[in-house]
């Protein structure tokens, strides 16, 4: 499904990315764990064409084409949907109403029939209790106010809506206590299906306890420097990073 | 020698029945307009604003419109929550057949100025500051408008309409208008009041509002300027907020070739104003905003949030004076201009102006213009919306957030579907 070859990537002239190799399937889900700084989320924001960021090498195909061909939206109605750290706030713009417009503009993308203000209130009713929001957040701005939390529970909610083929979470579990990251892992769990894929992007391998990764790739300095299967967030999570640095870095003395 | 203009707002005065019992206030208006021609940009106050449209033109005063327009041809003037308390003036006339006062709450009186008694002796008496030409004007020969009287601790539930339609046939003189709204609130009384302009054609609208305030009352004031996108308005209001009493005003410009709101407002010990405006425009329009709210007495409140939207080669002028007067201690005022230029051509003119004469006060202002956030339109790309839906969708919250809070749900409505016309966000559908 998504095909990344050596990868490199800039911000502001400052390489952050310094040559990624990732191959992620339909039904799978990768972790993308790491210390602060290391490049994880700029990954994710290269992916779905974040403008501050300047691919500069490399080549990353979605379902065979050129991803970077693709302009944001063209790419979000392909079906890949990125989950920010930190949701922008749009005062003035009702949240039901923005779904609805996101829904709609993927639904006529794919040949779907749009939805009318009714027949959305309905599908949405739905959607909000696989989050457990609270139906006066459907009423209020685009996150406006909203906490940290209920900004990630509005961005699950819109994953929901947009049932996106790859999801990018990124920290998803940051400003969200136990239980609320218990609910979207579920949630998240509940929307995956076999020709889907997620990619978490994650510093502390607590939320893979609910959404559990089959490849677990661990990037630092803007490469990714080991990859294994779930024991190896099991190992991060006992042992920290720094003896997987450590190792890199005498393979790269040898 | 005097402009043209001037000579053919002057000529009919005269000639038109005046009302009531205001010919100190009338005379004295007409002594001032004796000495003074229409503003230019040598005066500070118009700068910005170039009346020289105006000089080319030749006015009449309006006359009965026949047929009558009825409000209920017009999309967005009708609010079912205001059916039975609202008052229309047509052509600067007061249109019995179109307005309905049976909903009024138990003593409150609504009715139309020409009507008034000695009630009204506070007319022309409201408010600080020395009066603009267009509102001298006003004074010296409005005939109609309206009269507002909420008795002592009477909460009316009900929101007031007050609608002033103007009809021009284009061609020829321009017609010229001059409502006149005189409210009262006594101590401790609450009222909402929808005030609202709409014209077709070219013509001059030059209101004045007056609002006297009591200890305790609380004002809600929605200002929509709805007029002719060939016509000119140039209003004043002058309110007096009393000791711990509340006005709290929205202002929405969207019409008008030329337009001016000119609001000033005087807080009492204690008091709370709001004074929001939102300005949408384009092609050549101009709009201008110069408010001047005075806390002329300790712990007042004031909050002031203007935004414009600018596109085409439209202008919009702000003017925001704030003064803190000598011992208005623990006064806290907030002001932010916030503005959004759509097109390379649009143009914005902001100046804050805070004059604060006393020591233990919080104060702010602040001022910004400029085009759509990048991180937003990311945002909204990103799910799935075209760069140009984004945009739209950006400026439609933009404005609309000023909105969201108007009580009255049909006027709401309207205000939301002539803002997504106007923003091109219509093409998205529901959103309001």
């Amino acid at each position: 499904m998504l095909s990344i070859r050596n990868l490199t990537a800039s911000i502001n002239g400052t390489p952050v990315l310094k040559g990624i190799d990732l191959e992620i399937k339909a039904g799978e889900i990768h972790a993308i764990m790491g210390p602060n700084g290391s490049g994880k989320s700029t990954l994710g924001k290269v992916l779905v064409g974040h403008p501050s960021y300047e691919v500069t090498g490399g080549e990353v195909t979605f379902d065979g084409k050129n991803l970077f061909d693709l302009e944001p939206d063209v790419r979000a109605r392909a079906g890949i949907f990125m989950g920010f750290q930190h949701p922008i706030e749009v005062p003035g713009v009702s949240n039901a109403a923005f779904l609805r417009l996101a829904y709609n503009k993927k639904a006529e993308a794919e040949g779907r029939d749009e939805l009318d203000p009714l027949e959305f209130d309905d599908f949405i009713r739905e959607k909000i209790k696989l989050v457990a929001m609270k139906e006066e957040f459907l009423d209020r701005s685009l996150n406006e106010g909203f906490s940290g939390g209920e900004k990630k529970r509005n961005e699950i909610l819109q994953m929901a809506v947009l049932e996106p083929r790859l999801a990018i979470l990124d920290e998803l579990d940051s400003g969200l206590d136990i239980d609320a990251l218990r609910v979207l892992g579920d949630a998240v769990n509940k929307l995956m299906r076999p020709d889907h894929a997620l990619l978490i992007i994650t510093h502390f391998p607590r939320i893979l306890e609910t959404i559990q990764p089959q490849f677990v790739h661990v990037l630092s300095g803007g490469r990714i420097l080991k990859s294994g299967g779930p024991e190896l967030a099991v190992e991060l999570e006992e042992r920290g990073y720094d003896w997987v640095l450590e190792e890199a870095a005498a393979g790269d003395r040898r | 020698m005097m402009p043209a203009v001037d000579a053919s707002l002057r000529s009919d005065l005269l000639a038109t029945s005046r009302p009531g019992g205001w010919e100190p206030v009338r005379v004295a208006a007409e002594a001032r307009l004796a000495a003074q021609e229409l503003p230019d940009a040598s005066q500070e106050d118009w700068k910005y604003l170039d009346l020289s449209p105006l000089r080319k033109l030749s006015f009449r005063t309006a006359e009965v419109a026949s047929p009558a327009p009825a409000a209920s041809d017009i999309p967005g003037l009708v609010h079912p929550e205001m059916m039975a308390t609202r008052q229309v003036f047509v052509n600067g006339f007061h249109a019995p057949h179109a307005s309905c006062a049976t909903g009024l709450s138990p003593g409150v009186r609504f009715f139309p100025i020409s009507t008034a008694s000695e009630a009204c002796r506070l007319l022309g008496t409201l408010g600080e500051g020395a009066p603009d030409f267009f509102e001298d004007l006003n004074t010296a020969r409005f005939t109609e408008g309206a009269v507002i009287l909420v008795p002592q601790n009477v909460r009316v539930e009900t929101p007031l309409h007050l609608l002033f339609l103007t009809q021009a046939q284009d061609g020829g003189t321009v017609p010229v208008v001059f409502p006149r709204v005189l409210v009262i609130l006594d101590r401790g009384a609450e009222l909402e009041l929808v005030e609202e302009y709409h014209g077709e054609g070219t013509y001059l609208s030059c209101p004045v509002v007056e609002i006297r305030v009591a200890e305790g009352a609380i004002l809600r004031h929605e200002r929509i300027q709805r007029e002719s996108l060939d016509a000119f308005h140039f209003g004043a209001l002058r309110a007096e907020v009393g000791r711990g009493g509340q006005y709290h005003s929205r202002t929405v410009s969207l019409g008008g070739r030329i337009s001016r709101q000119g609001p000033r407002v005087r807080l009492a010990e204690g008091a709370e104003a709001s004074l929001d405006g939102l300005a949408l425009l384009g092609d050549t329009q101009v709009a201008d905003t110069h408010s001047f709210l005075h806390h002329a007495e300790p712990h007042g409140t004031s909050r002031q949030v203007h935004k414009c939207v600018v596109d085409g080669q439209a202008r919009a002028i702000f003017n925001g004076q704030v003064r803190v007067a000598p011992g208005a201690q623990g006064t806290d005022a907030q002001q932010q201009s916030r503005n959004l230029l759509l097109s390379g051509q649009a143009r914005v003119d902001t100046k804050p102006q805070l004059e604060i004469y006393a020591d233990d006060v919080k104060c702010s202002h602040g001022a910004a213009v400029g085009q759509l956030d990048p991180d937003e339109l990311f945002y909204l790309q990103s799910r799935g919306l075209r760069p140009e839906d984004a945009r739209n969708l950006l400026t439609y919250g933009f404005a609309a957030d000023l909105l969201a809070r108007i009580p009255v749900a049909s006027l709401r409505r309207a205000l939301r579907h002539l803002v997504l016309a106007r923003t091109q966000a219509t093409s998205l559908g529901g959103l309001a």
